[in-house]
């Protein structure tokens, strides 16, 4: 070989070397690039799936809880409507006392020796309704003096007050009542009764 | 060989081997172009493979929510019918304790 197509062969063989270490050069650069977006997508897609899963296991849980949330309501529902049903009866069947004399007439002596004792003074007025005042007044009285150890003077209103049973207990002036009227007493025992009635009728 | 002859052979290597170094810098701009594509698809391709899965996740949670619910509604409607029969059953005795009562 010439010196001269030595040297030109040298001067293409360097050209060679350089021209492939330039290529070598861009494609490790491609794998280091591809491989870094790889890690980065990889890891985007990754989450992705874990989201999917948290909102899956929260899209469950909120159907189950609703489930149970309109249960408890339905439930709530059924329960009040018994506990209604039972409180209007019991309302109704108490009211019906009025009904058999004697027994009504014990019932409103002792609301008024209660009130009397509550109330604490020598003279009291009782008021009752119109029906009540025709059928018990000097009867109640009489079962009082009876019943009171040291009974003072108690006379009858002579206004009949607008109740369906049971008795109010005044000082003179009417300025310090005791209610006992049916309708007081169960308004007052509301909350008592309905906790018993859910005591019976559901064990709570 | 004549002196002149030599030199054009040198000049001719010279230029072969400057064209050989400016087609791999060709090459190189070229992978480098190629490799955002590359990229974009194989990113692509993988989100929206995810995409895929996890719209399956959230598919399969809802029907299995819905199922369990179900069964669960199922199981709890006949407790709630014994529970209304039962208290319905002691409607007449609770009755009859409240009245007492009411009226003591």
């Amino acid at each position: 070989m010439s010196e001269t197509a030595k040297f030109t062969e040298d001067i293409l063989s360097i050209a060679r070397e350089k021209a492939q270490s330039i290529i070598s050069k861009a494609e490790e650069d491609a794998d280091r690039i591809l491989n870094e977006a790889k890690s980065n997508f990889l890891r985007e897609a990754s989450e992705l799936i874990k989201n999917a899963e948290t909102e899956g296991e929260a899209i469950r849980r909120r159907q189950v809880s609703e489930a149970r949330h309109a249960l408890k309501l339905r439930e709530q529902g059924e329960k009040n409507k018994i506990l209604n049903e039972v409180l209007d009866q019991t309302r109704k069947r108490a009211s019906e006392i009025t009904v058999d004399e004697n027994r009504y007439l014990q019932y409103l002596t002792k609301l008024s020796v209660d009130g009397i004792q509550e109330i604490g003074l020598e003279n009291v007025v009782l008021h009752l309704n119109a029906g009540d005042a025709k059928r018990f007044g000097e009867k109640l009285n009489r079962e009082i003096s009876r019943q009171m150890q040291k009974p003072g003077k108690v006379d009858l209103a002579r206004e009949p007050i607008e109740t369906a049973g049971g008795v109010i207990i005044s000082n003179n002036d009417d300025t310090i009542r005791i209610v006992n009227t049916f309708e007081q007493r169960y308004e007052a025992l509301e909350a008592r009764l309905l906790i018993e009635a859910g005591k019976l009728l559901f064990n709570e | 060989m004549s002196g002149l002859e030599t030199i054009k052979i040198i000049v001719d290597a010279e230029k072969e081997a400057s064209r050989m170094l400016e087609e791999a810098q060709r090459k190189a701009t070229e992978i480098r172009k190629q490799i955002d594509i590359t990229i974009e698809n194989k990113r692509s391709e993988a989100l929206s493979s995810a995409k895929q899965k996890a719209s399956e996740i959230t598919e399969r949670a809802e029907n299995e929510g819905k199922s369990e619910a179900e069964k669960f509604e199922r199981e709890s409607s006949g407790k709630l019918h014994e529970l209304v029969t039962n208290a319905s059953s002691k409607k007449e005795s609770a009755v009859k304790k409240l009245v007492e009562l009411v009226l003591s």
